[in-house]
């Protein structure tokens, strides 16, 4: 069987679970939206009322029904309206997609250079002063909640020195050009820092023991033998230490979107995060599951991703592969 | 620091005299004797708060990951232990489990199903198994291949039996590290949760408490000292505390990672040099050579010449410390290993009085090396052009290093469409002819080659042997080759030596030693070879095992299997003492019955 016709056959199922569970979390929760949206006719609400309200929301007719109208939005891109702003929710989303972006792209690369550069280094001389004093930063640093460091640096460097803007993304007033850009720049510095503080432990722990697997191989020894210097013997362990990190940092991309949740709330950034939180408070059910089923899709995409390219970071998988589809 | 935490949690009410959730003092106090970390935006004791907050903190926490760590375990021993298709849809919902951006999923199921302390535990649950579930599945995988466990499958004990017994008690390491992480992502995601307003209302944790705080600008105003600082900090010495221990049951449970990485060993350069007379014709020179191994003398006071324009083998069986010996000279001995004294001379320098650096410019370019296991020499994700360029351009700029990587490549024997092939896709044959290619890449003036032929096949060996040959004579390389197999040295090898438990205890010509064998040990490894005129028979293998290298006397090494052992022989141990030879080569045996008859015994 063809490798990649295995692997799209397991995502299809997997996001076909992704968009079950979406339409049949809300349905199944007791006293949960729909009770919310259209409670049963007891005065406030007419029971015409209540039957205009289950149609704008698409809750009428038979669960089977329903999920069939539900399907069908979704393809078409229609996910209902949000109650909270009283517009499309794919608008509302898509306002904040591109902050979202910004902050998780930011951290999620600086994280991984970070991560892997710090794992390397420790990892090149296990259990060397270098190592240890590396890895007990990094623990320390990867234990610190994200909403603690945040509003930390929050504290420090906005309220105390004033450095940074408190909160927000971009200023209200116009600017342009140049000016904009920084002005993005700068609201940007304190959220993805507190957000790759928090991503950097996985990475690093990962770099670190994959480092100390590939130490002990033997072309590192041979690399050595034929009189490499320790630069050139550690580029060889580093290129083959990548293919396990490359994995975990795009898995790690998931924690990160969780994290960037707390992370938009603690400094009013416009993300998706926050969007889904504020989703929750006002309990903007068609938001919320907008915003859910995004999630799902960007996570099962990213580990796709990942799936796919994995073999063309390691020959021998390449190789694998191919052999595998010539047969 | 854990202790402490717990402490407090559980001595909350004692220790703190306001409740934690009603006003009991004014808004915004400052910390007094009367609340000690002042109060909040509503006048609730902050350090009744962040003791009584321990509890719900510490509560959700483990009880989420000890039931996660038991379910996780669970699927783990069924997935591994059944396989098949049960595995593989348990691993795909692992998968999916663990892919999904969890904060979010609990925030939503959260506004779903309510926010209690016991949902938000449920639903960690729902999301903590999966990581346990998959590292102690792949251990259990691992168990399975265990002789004693299939034994007892064999045996017909019954498989709950096999697993409660001879699986679960193997994963306990694996398993309490993985219930620490649990624990501490646990807290995280509890406090995180509350921190966004959503944990349990009528309950106060860490969390809560910051999430009044921000709410109640807490950074704002000079209250975050008190406000914000303690509850946090305290979360973070808990996930602190947590991860350490975390890292050491990690460690217990994979002792297989601590034997890997490879540390230079421990390098004295020899200052005062002894000013020995040199033997111009000699192409290396190890006199005395002696190299430990974690306090145990593997190479005992070894020396070894190598004449110029001459093969030099050096045969010993494995454990006899001739691969020590090499790496010992080359400065390349693993982490543990360390040259104790004796000087190696390649031409008049002597290598054991160069620093690290200085020996790693001498490697590749005048003194080159064959490893051991070359089936895994290559590196996987280069290609073999690229990797013999590394060595050529160790002389040469970049253009001309490429150039002489081609020719040296097609020198060997690899036609060049497959330069740019992967180790992967070469023969071993063929990833033994690039390993040579790089060694002689700069023309060494040494090569030594460490059981250059080991893994291949015969037809192989010989073509890899002839190969070595041919560049011998074309580069005018001196070579050193090592090995256990005593006919192959003695078809290739002008001059042996043989080890015996990290001594020479036999040298000189190679045809005039497998003439006429000295040493006992000699005598029998000679008789043991196959020879084409004489008439067949079973090789027969020396009686007893080499010895321990730690367990040493003060007599012969070899005395305990020696067939004209002597008392003598375990009372004072023999030195290599030069022998009669017939032609321009010296001889040495180390046997004192030997040195007493030099009359010949001929076993043949």
């Amino acid at each position: 069987m063809n490798r990649y016709a295995r692997i799209f056959g397991q995502y299809l199922l997997v996001v076909a679970a992704a968009v079950v569970l979406n339409f049949a979390l809300p349905r199944l929760a007791p006293g949960g939206p729909i009770e919310y949206l259209a409670p049963p006719a007891d005065g406030t609400v007419s029971e015409v009322e209540r039957e205009e309200i289950l149609a704008r929301y698409d809750l009428e007719g038979s669960t089977g029904d329903q999920f069939v109208s539900y399907m069908e939005n979704l393809v078409n891109g229609d996910l209902g309206t949000s109650i909270r702003e009283s517009r499309p929710v794919v608008e509302v989303i898509g306002d904040r997609v591109l902050w979202s972006l910004l902050l998780v792209g930011t951290a999620v690369i600086v994280s991984s250079v970070l991560g892997v550069m710090l794992g390397f280094a420790a990892g090149w001389r296990r259990g060397s002063r270098r190592d240890a004093s590396i890895l007990s930063g990094v623990l320390a640093v990867d234990a610190l909640p994200a909403f603690f460091v945040g509003l930390m640096l929050l504290l420090v460097f906005s309220v105390k020195l004033g450095w940074f803007p408190v909160y927000g993304a971009v200023s209200a007033e116009e600017m342009d050009g140049f000016a904009r850009v920084l002005d993005i720049g700068r609201r940007l510095v304190l959220p993805a820092t507190t957000l790759t503080l928090v991503g950097l432990g996985s990475v690093f722990v990962v770099a670190r023991s994959a480092m100390i697997s590939e130490t002990g191989e033997d072309y590192v020894f041979m690399a050595r033998a034929k009189g490499l210097d320790e630069k050139g013997v550690r580029r060889h362990a580093r290129r083959n230490a990548l293919l396990p990190v490359s994995t975990v940092s795009l898995l790690g991309f998931s924690t990160l979107v969780g994290t960037a949740t707390i992370v938009e709330t603690v400094f009013s950034y416009p993300g998706l995060g926050s969007l889904g939180f504020a989703a929750v408070r006002s309990r903007d059910y068609p938001l919320l599951q907008g915003v859910f089923i995004l999630f799902a899709l960007v996570a099962i995409a990213v580990n796709l991703a990942n799936d796919l390219l994995y073999p063309l970071l390691d020959p021998r998988v390449r190789q694998a592969g191919s052999s595998e589809n010539d047969s | 620091m854990l202790l402490t935490l717990f402490g407090a949690a559980v001595l909350a009410d004692v220790i703190s005299s306001h409740p934690p959730d009603k006003a009991s003092g004014l808004p915004y106090a400052r910390p007094s004797s009367e609340h000690w970390l002042g109060t909040d935006d509503l006048g609730r004791d902050l350090w009744a708060q962040l003791v009584h907050g321990a509890r719900l903190t510490l509560a959700v926490g483990l009880v989420a990951a000890i039931s996660a760590t038991i379910i996780g375990t669970m699927v783990a021993l069924i997935a591994g232990w059944r396989g098949g298709w049960v595995d593989a849809v348990l691993m795909r919902i692992v998968d999916l489990t663990l892919s999904i951006p969890f904060l979010v999923l609990i925030l939503v199921l959260a506004s779903y199903f309510g926010r209690g302390a016991i949902v938000t535990t449920v639903l960690l649950v729902g999301v903590l198994w999966a990581r346990p579930a998959r590292l102690l599945r792949s251990q259990v995988l691992k168990l399975r291949e265990f002789g004693h466990v299939i034994a007892a499958d064999a045996m017909g004990a019954s498989h709950p039996r096999i697993l409660v017994r001879h699986v679960l008690h193997r994963l306990v390491p694996l398993l309490l590290s993985q219930f620490v992480r649990a624990a501490a992502v646990a807290v995280l995601v509890q406090s995180g949760v509350a921190f966004l307003g959503l944990g349990d209302p009528d309950r106060v944790s860490w969390g809560t408490t910051l999430f009044f705080a921000n709410n109640g600008s807490a950074v704002l105003t000079d209250a975050w000292l008190w406000w914000i600082v303690p509850p946090g900090v305290a979360l973070t010495l808990l996930i602190v505390g947590l991860a350490f221990i975390g890292l050491v049951f990690e460690e217990i449970a994979d002792p297989g990672i601590t034997s890997h990485g490879w540390r230079p060993a421990v390098r004295r350069v020899l200052e005062d040099a002894e000013d020995v007379p040199r033997d111009p014709s000699l192409a290396l020179d190890i006199r005395n050579f002696s190299v430990d191994y974690d306090m145990t003398r593997v190479v005992r006071g070894v020396d070894l010449a190598v004449t110029r324009g001459r093969v030099f083998g050096l045969v010993g069986e494995s454990g006899s410390g001739k691969s020590s010996l090499a790496l010992g000279v080359l400065g390349l001995l693993p982490t543990g290993g360390r040259v104790i004294g004796g000087a190696a001379f390649l031409d008049d320098v002597d290598l054991r009085r160069l620093g690290r650096v200085r020996l790693s410019k001498m490697r590749g370019r005048e003194l080159a090396v064959i490893p051991q296991a070359a089936m895994s020499l290559l590196d996987p994700t280069m290609t073999i052009l690229r990797q013999v360029q590394e060595s050529t351009e160790l002389t040469a700029d970049k253009r001309t290093a490429k150039t002489r990587a081609t020719e040296m490549l097609e020198r060997v024997g690899i036609p060049r469409n497959r330069h740019g092939s992967f180790p992967h896709e070469l023969s071993g044959g063929q990833r033994q002819r690039v390993v040579i290619a790089m060694a002689v890449a700069n023309q060494p003036k040494l090569l030594i080659a460490d059981e250059p032929t080991t893994g291949l096949d015969v037809i192989t060996q010989q073509e890899i042997l002839a190969l070595l040959e041919e560049l011998r004579v074309e580069l005018s390389l001196d070579i050193l080759i090592i090995s256990h197999d005593l006919p192959l040295i003695a078809a290739v090898a002008d001059d042996i030596s043989i080890m015996y438990a990290g001594q020479v205890i036999e040298s000189g010509a190679t045809a005039e030693v497998l003439a006429t064998p000295r040493h006992p040990y000699t005598r029998l490894l000679v008789a043991a070879m196959p020879s084409l005129d004489g008439p067949p028979r079973a090789a027969e293998p020396i009686p007893g095992d080499a010895p321990d290298p730690s367990e040493r006397t003060n007599g012969c090494s070899f005395a305990p299997r020696c067939p004209s052992a002597e008392p003598r022989c375990s009372e004072t141990a023999p030195t290599l003492e030069p022998s009669p030879n017939q032609g321009s080569q010296p001889r040495a045996v180390a046997c004192h019955v030997t040195d007493d008859s030099v009359v010949e015994v001929r076993i043949r």
